[in-house]
C-alpha cells in the first residue's frame, strides 16, 4: 500500500493499537495490496479511554467485558459482583492494555 | 494473549478457590447475616443500590442448607454459581486427567450461543428483570 495511506492510518489509529507492534503492522500494511485501503478505512476500534471510563462507571457490571467482546468473562464477573470487587479493581487498572491488544488483535486477523 | 484452554482452566480453578475461600469465610453466618458483615458490592457500597448479582452469596447459603426457596428469594443466580462451584472442579479435572478440552469448548459454545440476539435479547431482559426485583427486595 501507499506509504502516505498507511502513515496516515497509523497517525489515526495507533493510540487504538499496541505501541511495540506498530513498527509490525507499518510493514506488513506496506507489503499489503492496494485494494485492502478501503476495508482499513472502515475498520471501526475500541477506544482504551472511552473503556476505562465504562469500566470505573459500571465495572461490576460488566459492561467493558462485554463492549471487548469478552461474554463469558463478562458473564462471570457479573455473577460474581465485579469478582467481589477485586476483578473490578484488576479491570480499571488492565482495561486500557486489553483493549488495545483487542484492537491489535482484530486488526492482525484482518491483515493477515 | 488470548484465553487459551490452559488459561481458561487456570482462571477457572482460581476463580472457584475464591469462591469456596469466600463460602468458608461466611458459612458461619445467617444468610440475612452477610450482606450486613461483609459489603464485597461496589455499587452497594458507593451508589447504595443492589447489583443484579447482590444476594448471590446468600442465595448460596440457602442452597447449601438445602432452602430452595430461600436460594430463589436471595437471588435466582445462586442456583448458576452453586451449579458452577459443584461441577467446575469436577469438570477441570476430567480435562486435565484426560488431556481434553471439553469444558472449554462448552465454555466457546457458551459465548457463541450468548451472542446471538434471540439469545441475548430475553437473558438481559431477566438480568433486569432479577435488578429490579433486587432493588425493590432491597437485598
Amino acid at each position: 500500500m501507499d506509504a502516505q495511506n498507511v502513515d496516515m492510518f497509523l497517525m489515526a489509529n495507533a493510540k487504538f493499537l499496541e505501541d511495540h507492534q506498530i513498527f509490525h503492522i507499518r510493514e506488513r500494511l506496506l507489503a499489503m495490496d492496494e485494494t485492502n485501503w478501503k476495508m482499513l478505512q472502515f475498520m471501526q476500534f475500541n477506544d482504551p479511554v472511552i473503556l476505562l471510563i465504562v469500566s470505573l462507571v459500571t465495572g461490576p457490571l460488566a459492561v467493558d467485558r462485554f463492549m471487548l467482546g469478552d461474554i463469558g468473562l463478562g458473564v462471570a464477573k457479573l455473577l460474581t459482583c465485579g469478582g467481589l470487587g477485586i476483578w473490578v479493581l484488576i479491570d480499571w487498572i488492565m482495561i486500557m492494555g486489553i483493549t488495545r491488544r483487542k484492537n491489535t488483535e482484530k486488526l492482525m486477523m484482518a491483515i493477515y | 494473549m488470548s484465553l487459551t484452554r490452559n488459561r481458561f482452566n487456570l482462571f477457572l480453578s482460581l476463580a472457584c478457590l475464591v469462591g469456596y475461600g469466600w463460602l468458608a469465610l461466611v458459612s458461619q453466618l445467617k444468610p440475612e447475616e452477610v450482606g450486613k458483615r461483609y459489603d464485597a458490592c461496589l455499587i452497594r457500597h458507593f451508589a447504595h443500590i443492589p447489583c443484579p448479582s447482590c444476594g448471590s452469596t446468600r442465595s448460596v447459603l440457602a442452597l447449601m442448607h438445602g432452602d430452595l426457596i430461600g436460594g430463589l428469594y436471595w437471588n435466582p443466580l445462586g442456583f448458576v454459581i452453586i451449579a458452577t462451584l459443584i461441577v467446575a472442579p469436577f469438570w477441570i479435572g476430567y480435562d486435565l486427567l484426560l488431556n481434553k478440552e471439553t469444558l472449554y469448548r462448552f465454555f466457546r459454545l457458551f459465548e457463541k450461543t450468548l451472542r446471538r440476539k434471540w439469545v441475548a435479547i430475553p437473558v438481559i431482559l431477566l438480568l433486569l428483570l432479577n435488578w429490579g426485583w433486587n432493588i425493590s427486595k432491597g437485598v
